[in-house]
């Protein structure tokens, strides 16, 4: 890193701000895996407890909106690490360009989950706490714990992303004001770890809810 | 296009990839209690996205302590969570004994 970046009085050198600052972001992230954990947990326990009715629950999930946005968020992370290895070349334009193609893959993420399939699955009364649930009989109280899951994780991811989307607008913004270089990329770089992480949540979740019940 | 680029879309390929095994996978006709198997290409998925994507490996040794760590204790976690049910023994109680 250049020796002419300014940085913090208590720090060294602008690459020991720059280390703390992606090793606090690490530390963030590492208390988001114990918020997240429970969450892991409850669907081990649930699943164990009511195993028909939660695989009955993961059926009627809607496969191909997961799978899609498990593409989108996937696709969506590469183009963002795409964009830390342009500013790292000094091409501020396309790492711009690459932020902007993730923040728009980002909104097609919400879109397709809360647009599309949120609402659908609401009309076919999955909401857990629905008069006229569309899993009845033996099975209708492990339906509900999995649609419980389903709505609360979703929910919980959703937000995170949102989280997301503000801090890619942020970048943009700064990149677009002049902020950054190839000698100074180290927010470009923080958010991207936190963007990645919102699309590890999406990996675990991903099986969890769409394909583990969905032969059983 | 730098090394770095080429390793950005290496992963990307690998990812779809796993993405893809992991979706049909999932078709397979696997008994109930072994279907949770299905959770590992997400789990090399999740290494991918950290390695590649995340550049945990190029990180200090405290961004490495931290992310070995979260994973540490978030095995702890879903152990001892998961003891009771998973090892639990319920027993069948005849109708005519509950009160």
């Amino acid at each position: 890193m250049s020796s002419t970046v300014p940085h913090g009085f208590q720090y060294e050198s602008a690459s020991y701000q720059a280390q703390t600052a992606i090793a606090g972001m690490w530390l963030f992230l590492a208390s988001e895996v114990m918020f997240f954990g429970p969450m892991i947990l409850a669907w081990i326990f649930s699943r164990h407890w009511n195993p028909a009715g939660f695989d009955a629950g993961s059926r009627e999930a809607d496969l191909s909106i997961g799978t899609l946005n498990t593409f989108v968020i996937v696709t969506s992370s590469c183009v963002y690490a795409l964009g830390v290895q342009f500013i790292r070349a000094g091409n501020i334009r396309w790492m711009i360009l690459c932020c902007s193609a993730t923040l728009l893959l980002g909104l097609v993420f919400l879109a397709l989950k809360f647009g599309i399939e949120w609402p659908e699955d609401i009309a076919h009364n999955l909401f857990p706490t629905a008069v006229n649930f569309k899993i009845t009989g033996s099975m209708e109280g492990g339906a509900r714990l999995f649609f419980i899951f389903y709505f609360g994780a979703t929910a919980l991811h959703g937000v995170h992303m949102l989280v997301g989307i503000g801090l890619l607008l942020w970048v943009i913004r700064r990149a677009r004001r002049g902020d950054f270089s190839s000698g100074y990329d180290t927010p470009v770089i923080v958010v991207g770890i936190y963007w990645s992480f919102v699309d590890v949540v999406w990996l675990t979740l991903y099986p969890l809810i769409y394909l583990i019940g969905r032969g059983a | 296009m730098n090394a770095g680029m080429i390793r950005v879309l290496l992963a990307w390929g690998l990812l779809i990839f796993l993405g893809g095994i992991e979706y049909f996978a999932s078709y397979l006709p696997l008994d109930r209690s072994l279907r949770p198997l299905i959770m590992v290409p997400a789990v090399l998925m999740v290494l991918v996205v950290a390695i590649a994507l995340m550049e945990v490996r190029k990180g200090a040794v405290i961004v490495r302590a931290f992310a070995v760590a979260a994973m540490f204790w978030l095995l702890v976690l879903l152990a001892l969570g998961s003891a009771d049910p998973l090892t639990r023994t319920n027993h069948y109680v005849p109708e005519a004994h509950v009160k």
